[in-house]
């Protein structure tokens, strides 16, 4: 048992290091290839826009270590934005628009974990009719309102580089803090690895997969608050497509669809690898559109190192 | 070792891939190699509509004419977060200007202060951009356009309501077609429907759908760009009102000119994107030589429908 559990962590650990050497090896070689991606100023600017990807993924990095899927957080992230824009308009202070539009997110989270607990339906489905339903709602919020120019003290949240990498940092520490050091979050594991045996072993499984849901939808939340307060106007056509953006960059990093393995820190990762990807190829010259193929390729790359672990593993 | 091996292999494939296609994408930069050539990028709305396409083949001709290296960092999303961050990487990239085609005038502001201390000229095609660092514009006078076509709706069109399917909310461009035609059709008595269909050609079908069920008495849709208009068109024959409902739309792309010729768009307003890109690479070319350049052009369009179709297909 004692070797098992050691070569388990072992292979983490390599997964973990081989992200990182992926993204070390990309930050080197589009700074060779680019003198202007060298700069400081482009280093501040990958860690800017990772900010929304970033605390977006913190979401999906705790469902998918615990086996389950939230495709509705793209739908959520515009929700939420609609309802901070609507808040704000009409003279909600700004504290409280922050506080309601973080329980709007951890809400529809609650609400999502809810339907996939309380029905047994597969979260593929749930959360695909969730992400329709607050698509929707947003649409219906947001009709035939102009939300923008947003009072200083919150267009200050998501200005700047320090309040919002701040923000990302805060977050990633509080959901390392969660996985790693409490029972709730290192519960994701074993329900990931196996959901009945977890069970069996006396985890509360449908408990903590409402709890999971829920953080998912808190964090949603957080990224939509950071992205009207950066771009100081909001709409119902934003997040379209988000929720595979954030998975992406969870697999990228080196989280196991299958589930049970995982980190924050290697989605920290992949959030990198995605925009230095972007950044690079944008300094080189290289069209959105091929930048999109590369990061297909990635995300291609990074599921097949992680089933052949996964191969390699089960033959051991 | 092995696998660390493969995985370094496969990263700098990947690299190499992406360096490839630099070469294969000729068209992505243009000019010369000469070390203190100029270079310019372009940050258009994405290309997604037929105008866009245009505008963006009009720039890269009149960078090409002028001899200057054009980057065409336009995002593959009209996303305002995406387009920002284009922006950014092209501040990064240390461009001497840049072309925006905002997908929405508010995201930049942050941006374009940054642009504006580091002396990169930052100019605006299509969609004016409300900032002090955006030192010229090229546009269509999109209210002054969208009146003429609301006193054509108003001279072709029975009395009765009618629907503007619209851009973003919010959108310079999107609300000054939408105020044109609705100040327009107020004044005669017609009663307006607004619905902001983001850009969406599918939501303005939607809309368009949904609309006309509970509005019998639509006589006239409006969409604030071609393929709105044609989403438009399409819900009003599927709901068998072709005749009975006339559809309008704005730009003077191909597709709404095939349409007219084909009896079933009643008219469109034409933007000459050509005109703006050319005027819009001259002035941001004269700035960056330190030359007075144009600051603000804007052009009118025109009404095309079946009696002029033919002159421009």
């Amino acid at each position: 048992m004692a070797l098992g559990i050691s070569t388990t962590a072992k292979s983490q650990m390599r997964k973990g290091a081989q992200s990182l050497m992926g993204l070390i090896i990309i930050y080197v070689i589009f700074s060779i290839m680019s003198p202007t991606f060298r700069t400081f100023s482009t280093f501040k600017t990958i860690l800017t826009q990772a900010v929304i990807l970033g605390t977006l993924a913190a979401g999906p990095t705790i469902v998918l270590i615990s086996g389950g899927l939230d495709l509705s957080i793209g739908s959520l992230f515009c929700l939420v934005a609609v309802c901070t824009g609507w808040m704000l308009i009409s003279g909600v202070p700004v504290f409280w628009v922050v506080v309601f539009a973080l329980a709007v997110g951890a809400g529809c989270g609650a609400l999502n974990g809810l339907i996939i607990v309380g029905t047994g339906i597969p979260a593929f489905i749930g959360t695909l009719g969730m992400m329709k339903a607050y698509r929707g709602l947003a649409e219906i919020l947001a009709r035939n309102k102009d939300m923008s120019q947003f009072p200083e003290s919150f267009h200050m949240i998501g200005s700047g580089y320090l309040i919002p990498i701040s923000i990302m940092a805060v977050t990633f520490i509080l959901v390392y803090i969660f996985l790693t050091r409490t029972k709730l979050g290192f519960s994701c594991y074993a329900i990931g690895g196996s959901n009945e045996v977890a069970r069996l072993a006396g985890v509360p499984v449908k408990k903590y997969y409402f709890i999971y849901y829920t953080l998912g939808g808190f964090f949603a939340g957080l990224s939509a608050i950071i992205q009207s307060a950066r771009l100081n106007f909001t709409n119902s056509s934003w997040g379209n497509g988000m929720e595979l953006d954030a998975i992406a960059a969870v697999i990228i990093g080196g989280t196991s669809l299958s589930g049970g393995i995982g980190g924050v820190g290697r989605t920290v990762i992949g959030v990198l690898i995605i925009n230095a990807l972007n950044a690079g190829l944008s300094h080189m010259g290289v069209s959105s559109s091929w930048q999109r193929i590369s990061i297909g390729l990635v995300i291609i790359f990074a599921v097949w190192l992680d089933f052949m672990q996964r191969k390699r593993e089960s033959r051991a | 070792m092995k696998k660390t091996f493969t995985f370094v292999c496969v990263v700098l494939g990947l690299l190499l891939f992406s360096s490839g296609m630099i070469f294969a994408e000729g068209a992505q930069e243009t000019g010369g190699d000469e070390a203190e050539e100029i270079t310019i990028a372009y940050v258009g709305f994405p290309h997604i509509s037929p105008f866009w396409v245009q505008m963006a083949q009009y720039i890269k001709e009149e960078a090409d004419a002028n001899g200057v290296k054009l980057l065409d960092m336009t995002p593959t999303e009209a996303d305002a977060a995406m387009q920002k961050a284009a922006v950014d990487n092209a501040i990064n990239r240390e461009v001497d200007g840049i072309i925006i085609g905002a997908v929405d005038n508010r995201a930049f502001g942050e941006s374009l202060k940054n642009a504006g201390s580091k002396g990169i000229i930052c100019v605006a095609v299509d969609t004016a951009i409300d900032d002090p660092n955006i030192t010229a514009l090229a546009q269509t006078d999109n209210l002054s356009s969208a009146r003429v076509m609301g006193q054509y709706i108003v001279d072709n069109t029975a009395k009765g309501k009618v629907l503007i399917l619209g851009g973003t909310l919010g959108h310079q461009t999107g609300d000054a077609r939408r105020d044109g035609v609705r100040q327009v059709c107020e004044a005669n008595g017609y009663e307006v429907i607004y619905r902001a269909c983001d850009w969406d050609d599918g939501k303005a079908y939607e809309t368009a759908i949904n609309e006309l069920s509970a509005n019998p008495d639509i006589t006239a849709v409006f969409g604030a760009w071609d393929p709105g208009a044609l989403a438009g068109l399409a819900a009003v024959k599927e709901k068998g009102l072709l005749g009975k409902v006339k559809v309008f739309g704005f730009d003077g792309l191909p597709g709404a000119f095939k349409s007219i010729k084909d009896g079933e768009l009643t008219g469109t307003i034409k933007q000459d994107n050509k005109k703006m890109a050319q005027v819009i690479v001259g002035s941001l070319l004269s700035q960056i030589n330190g030359q007075e350049g144009v600051k603000k052009l804007l052009i009118d369009g025109f009404v095309i429908d079946k009696s002029n179709v033919d002159e421009y297909m």
